[in-house]
């Protein structure tokens, strides 16, 4: 953990505070950190959010699993060819440029009103940052070494195994800390918006329309600390990963 | 000796402007020939055209049982040429593992070649956590590895300092008298170029040609006490009289 991460942490909690105790806001709509923190405490203790927690990370889980398994390789196969990624590429930035929330009635239609609609939508908008990174990381990759490993012998799938692949795993990273956090933003919104059992998303709403503003914001904090900590366990697997990177 | 590389006439323009102009010449089995001329007059570009990473504009080249197996080039951006996902001793190896060869053979040239460049940093570490002068050292491991009939340097110790160069200039020199590779190497280091190769060739300025093709003859292995002989003052002399021709004629 770095050092100053606890200034940010304090410093976080310390506006928040100031924020609610000079009532720069209505106190019942904004009730003050500590308060909050109870109220958190209070629902992880009892187990009432147990069933979200499980079912929201579930949802994130296997929406990325599916957009990575399906991003990867095919940045990879598109960046390969330059040609071909041109070919594609205004439909990977057009659908990229969309929000993924505002084509969710055509994922309803197609996979209904269950979990897999969800899942699929927040897969769909997470791979395409994924294809995205991976076929620029692809494109971007050093002549040099290709050059080398070509003279040395190497034929052109040794060179893609070998070099080119490895080459866009710095890229292919980014694609995928971005992605993951579109994944947790578009299960949230779809848990708010489109019925659902359970789930984090679902709390949040469900709170809202019964005034419970304390619970509301544990809610959301809670969200804020788990996308924190997917986003810094990727960190973890790439610095191990991509040992040389900036190096 | 038989002429493994011949060169006729070769030119090379980019743009319509002519970076290469008519050269010839040709370079005998066993050669240790160095390139010499100012900066930015084409050297590169005629090593590249050589190991067909360029295309020439016209002219001929000619190079005998040419086979990229058995063909070697160092860039000189020698450290963007090696791979740093992969540790040392896989780095020195991806030649050889290229062509499935058993791990116990590589593994055994992987230390003739330790030994041949007394290296001694850590295999088991990666690239990066080398010195600029033992990244270089694992560039020439690597390309010599396969035993190549052929070797392109370019600019080849360039990362040394001066007792580091000496001491590279005897691996290779003791790497030469083992498997007697033709060696074509660019250096900007008249010393260096006098000290290693038996042909110099001095290019001119852009567009270059030929100014003067140097013969060299003393025995191998040449150790330090030749930078002192009459015949490397005398060869040293000649080839910067060349360069003084070609450079500002």
């Amino acid at each position: 953990m770095k050092k100053n991460f606890l200034i940010g942490v304090i410093l976080f909690f310390a506006i928040w505070w100031v924020v609610a105790a000079v009532h720069l806001l209505d106190a019942f709509f904004l009730p003050g950190p500590i308060e909050v923190l109870i109220e958190l405490f209070t629902l992880l203790a009892n187990g009432s959010l147990n069933l979200d927690i499980y079912v929201t990370i579930t949802r994130v889980g296997l929406a990325f699993l599916i957009a990575t398994l399906i991003g990867v390789p095919l940045g990879l196969l598109l960046g390969a060819s330059t040609k071909v990624y041109e070919s594609f590429e205004f439909i990977i930035d057009f659908f990229r440029s969309l929000p993924a929330t505002a084509i969710f009635p055509l994922f309803l239609l197609v996979f209904g009103i269950d979990d897999s609609s969800k899942i699929a939508v927040a897969a769909f908008g997470a791979s395409l940052v994924i294809i995205f990174n991976t076929a620029k990381g692809v494109m971007n990759s050093k002549q040099s070494r290709h050059i080398a490993a070509k003279l040395m012998g190497a034929s052109k799938l040794q060179i893609f195994k070998n070099i080119t692949f490895w080459e866009s795993l710095p890229q292919t990273f980014v694609g995928i800390r971005t992605s993951v956090s579109l994944a947790l933003i578009v299960i949230i919104v779809t848990e708010m918006f489109i019925g659902t059992y359970a789930g984090l998303g679902r709390r949040i709403i469900d709170f809202q329309y019964i005034y419970n503003i304390k619970g509301l914001f544990a809610v959301i904090l809670l969200t804020g600390i788990i996308g924190y900590a997917i986003n810094m366990a990727i960190v973890l697997i790439e610095k191990k990963v991509i040992h040389w990177n900036g190096k | 000796m038989k002429n493994v590389i011949k060169v006729k006439n070769l030119s090379k323009s980019y743009d319509e402007k002519e970076i290469l102009s008519n050269l010839s010449f040709c370079i005998n089995e066993g050669d240790i020939v160095a390139i010499f001329g100012p900066n930015g007059c084409g050297k590169t570009t005629l090593l590249n055209i050589l190991s067909g990473i360029n295309e020439k504009t016209s002219g001929q080249v000619k190079i005998k049982t040419f086979d990229e197996k058995k063909f070697s080039y160092i860039f000189q951006n020698y450290r963007e040429t090696l791979f740093p996902w992969r540790n040392n001793y896989e780095n020195i190896a991806f030649p050889l593992h290229l062509g499935k060869i058993e791990e116990e053979e590589v593994r055994r040239k992987v230390v003739e070649m330790e030994e041949i460049f007394s290296f001694k940093a850590n295999l088991g570490l990666y690239p990066y956590q080398l010195s600029g002068g033992q990244q270089q050292i694992l560039a020439f491991m690597r390309a010599l590895i396969t035993e190549p009939s052929f070797l392109f340097i370019d600019e080849p110790f360039s990362a040394l300092d001066y007792g580091n160069n000496l001491l590279m200039r005897t691996h290779l020199q003791k790497y030469y008298k083992k498997y007697k590779p033709t060696i074509l190497a660019i250096t900007h280091d008249i010393e260096e170029a006098v000290h290693l190769a038996n042909k110099i060739i001095v290019l001119s300025k852009k567009p270059a040609g030929i100014v003067e093709i140097i013969e060299n003859n003393a025995p191998y292995p040449r150790g330090t006490d030749f930078l002192n002989s009459k015949q490397f003052a005398l060869t040293k002399k000649k080839v910067l009289l060349a360069f003084q021709n070609g450079a500002y004629s």
